[in-house]
């Protein structure tokens, strides 16, 4: 049984590898159960192109309110919707009173124009209410407010419209003229609502009913809102790539990646015989975890994460290569197999537990005080390091104790030992 | 055994050329920050066929009303031809205004297929800030080694030991940052994440000499801090190599692939990044570990004088 512990643990390392590459589909790609593979990772968009941006308040001379940056993100995020583009993050930096945006590259679109995005992402919102015919009645600087509340009877959400004096009076004229029919509210020109008017509305007050959910409701209430923001933004610091300069990045790494994966195989394999042949399994399980800790919570993957990433695998490569010394160390002074790999686990584990524990000190610093960028290197170091202590340390210990009880394997030929116990 | 200790001056030796070497480079190339840091603004555009350099840049400078630095550049693998627009002065530009030039540019060149490749566009005030951060972030990771350190590493006084570290690092640091200087590639973000992944890997390789030392004071409590130290680098000698090896295997593999392929973010990476690799494994051997020595020494003979 013992003997076999190997050949089990190889089994696994290919079947994590497997679905790591290729991810597992069963049944309807929203309720079946779904584990997403390498090529499902969600990249930044120095890597698959696309946008991003910093807006600021043009022309306001105090810094925006907290609900007003609120409303300037679901105005943004209306007009991403409007383009499509559904993978985008927009923050709120309150701090600064900015919004950040990043988009990526809309796929199958060649003529996206990404700095004219930009720019139009960031003007003045126009929340307009129609007739039928698409006339204007009212427009969304006079409505004062709404909000989102629930109707006493059955508790469903509606959301309620406070005008101004010149707005109440227009909304008056326009229910009693359109009583039956519809009046369609629009942010830009995309339709957000299309409630039907019961009867003539003369005290500026409103309600829209007939509200699927709650977050419906608020999202609603959100964009009318929205429509009456008091300035446009402008962003002056943008950047885009194209999605063929990104891809070029990725294949680059992904060709180099591999090749180098194979060269310290090799070199591993050379130097440390079977302790090298077991380090390589070691370090495609960590490559094969580290790839499903990012597809799999759907973590944005930026080129400073694949840093993160090499700079784990290297460490994981010292690991094997500390212990694969020592417990060569430990056989020339004429110790057994089995022992050797015992006391030389034993006396490794001490330097890489330091070593990876500072880095994992340094990653978590990362993702608390870095930006973006940095907050992806930190992930992948710190899971890269975890990992380490698994993949280099348990696993491959496992995997060269099930080798240490096969006759076969004890010959010292499989450790780069001469039999007097200098090195080959 | 190899006499480290004994052999230090030559090793502080040639860690004081490199750097006389790198502020030389300070001076006749200027340190360059990248407009990640500085602000300002470049476009990158992708043509076809032949153009002229100067009139895209005239043509900017006109419509803009900023001064255009334009440069061309062509990939090896695939060919393709880029025009590097350098706005001068350190402002962003709105994305109203690169729509302007946009369509100005299409409209003076359009038999050339000209299409935004690139384009990176910092307001003075956010690099700063992103600097600022970067700093903190690496000032911060600094001191929590160094007490991580010195709290693992008490049997062979910590703090020191730490601090013997942190020279170390700093050595290495100084190493990438005069790659980027000797070789003109301006301090960008990618900067940041050399530094970052240098020290994960300069601290891990002084920690693993350190744990030799560690675990060898208890085997050899009589043996004295230089003979300590000079035996302990000696028996990890093989793993420092064969680790800096495989490393260095990888980055430079990536530095081929991103010169054939002309990828700028990942070769200003691999480039620093292969040299702080050396610089690193060098420093825990030469610097870190003589330093050490030195610090005992000076704490024994006060000790005796007291």
């Amino acid at each position: 049984m013992r003997k076999s512990v190997f050949a089990i643990i190889i089994l696994l390392i290919f079947a994590i590898t497997y679905v790591a590459v290729f991810g597992i589909h069963i049944g309807d790609s929203e309720t079946g159960f779904n584990i997403k593979g390498a090529s499902e990772i969600r990249f930044g968009i120095d890597i698959r192109g696309g946008g991003e941006a910093i807006y600021e308040a043009k022309d306001l001379n105090r810094k925006p309110t907290d609900k007003e940056l609120k409303n300037a993100k679901i105005i943004m995020e209306t007009r991403l919707d409007a383009k499509n583009i559904l993978d985008r993050e927009v923050t709120i930096d309150k701090i600064n009173g900015q919004i950040l945006i990043r988009f990526p590259w809309k796929t199958g679109e060649s003529e996206f124009n990404p700095q004219k995005a930009i720019a139009e992402l960031g003007e003045t919102a126009r929340l307009t209410f129609r007739d039928p015919d698409g006339n204007i009645l009212v427009e969304g600087k006079n409505v004062k407010e709404s909000k989102v509340q629930y109707y006493e009877k059955d508790n469903s959400p509606i959301v309620t419209l406070v005008f101004d004096a010149e707005g109440a009076k227009l909304f008056a004229a326009a229910t009693e003229k359109f009583k039956g029919q519809t009046i369609s509210i629009y942010m830009d020109e995309t339709l957000i609502s299309a409630p039907g008017v019961k009867e003539a509305i003369t005290s500026g007050e409103a309600i829209i009913t007939n509200i699927k959910s709650a977050d419906e409701a608020v999202a609603l209430s959100g964009k009318i809102n929205a429509g009456s923001l008091p300035f446009s933004l402008i962003s002056k610091n943008h950047s885009t790539i194209s999605p063929t300069v990104g891809e070029g990045a990725l294949d680059v790494m992904v060709k180099a990646g591999l090749i180098a994966f194979a060269l310290i195989c090799v070199f591993m394999i050379v130097y440390y015989r079977l302790m090298g042949f077991v380090a390589c399994f070691g370090l495609l399980l960590q490559l094969a975890i580290q790839l499903l800790s990012l597809s799999i919570p759907q973590i944005t993957l930026t080129l400073p994460g694949i840093a993160g990433m090499i700079l784990s695998l290297g460490m994981g490569v010292d690991a094997n290569v500390i212990i694969s010394e020592r417990v060569k160390e430990e056989m020339k002074l004429g110790k057994s197999l089995g022992a050797a790999i015992d006391t030389g686990y034993h006396r490794a584990f001490s330097a890489v537990f330091d070593g990876n524990i500072t880095s994992m000190i340094v990653a978590v610093v990362l993702m608390v005080l870095g930006s973006g960028a940095m907050k992806s290197f930190g992930y992948t170091l710190l899971i890269g390091t975890a990992l380490n202590f698994l993949c280099g340390v348990t696993v491959s210990k496992h995997m060269m104790r099930s080798f240490s009880f096969i006759k076969f394997f004890r010959n010292n030929i499989f450790y780069g030992i001469k039999k007097g116990g200098a090195t080959l | 055994m190899i006499r480290f200790y004994k052999n230090r001056n030559i090793y502080f030796a040639i860690s004081a050329l490199v750097m006389i070497i790198g502020i030389i480079c300070i001076f006749i190339n200027g340190v360059r920050f990248s407009i990640q840091f500085s602000g300002g603004a470049i476009l990158k555009y992708s043509y076809d066929g032949e153009i002229n350099i100067d009139d895209v840049a005239k043509l900017s400078s006109d419509v803009l009303n900023r001064i255009t630095d334009a440069q061309q550049t062509e990939d090896i693998a695939t060919k393709s031809k880029k025009v590097v627009l350098n706005l001068s002065g350190n402002s962003g530009l709105s994305a109203q205004e690169q729509e302007v030039l946009n369509q100005a540019l299409l409209e003076k060149f359009p038999s050339n297929n000209l299409k935004l490749a690139e384009s990176n566009i910092v307001e003075p005030f956010i690099g700063k800030t992103f600097l600022v951060n970067s700093a903190i972030a690496i000032l911060i990771s600094a001191v929590m080694i160094v007490i991580y350190v010195g709290i693992q590493f008490k049997k062979i006084s910590g703090i020191s030991a730490g601090i013997a570290a942190l020279v170390a690092l700093f050595h290495d640091i100084l190493v990438s940052f005069f790659i980027f200087v000797i070789f003109r590639i301006p301090l960008n973000d990618s900067f940041v994440a050399v530094v970052l992944t240098i020290i994960g890997f300069s601290v891990n390789d002084t920690i693993v000499i350190y744990d030799r030392i560690r675990e060898n004071r208890t085997l050899f409590p009589k043996m004295g801090v230089e003979e300590l130290v000079d035996h302990s680098i000696t028996q990890s000698m093989s793993r420092s190599i064969n680790t800096t090896v495989a490393t260095v295997i990888a980055t430079l593999i990536l530095y081929i692939f991103a010169q054939i392929y002309d990828i700028e973010s990942i070769k200003q990476f691999a480039l620093p990044m292969t040299f702080g690799l050396i610089s690193g494994s060098y420093s825990t051997i030469c610097i870190a570990g003589p330093v050490w020595v030195m610090w005992q020494k000076s704490k024994e003979r006060k000790r005796r004088t007291i």
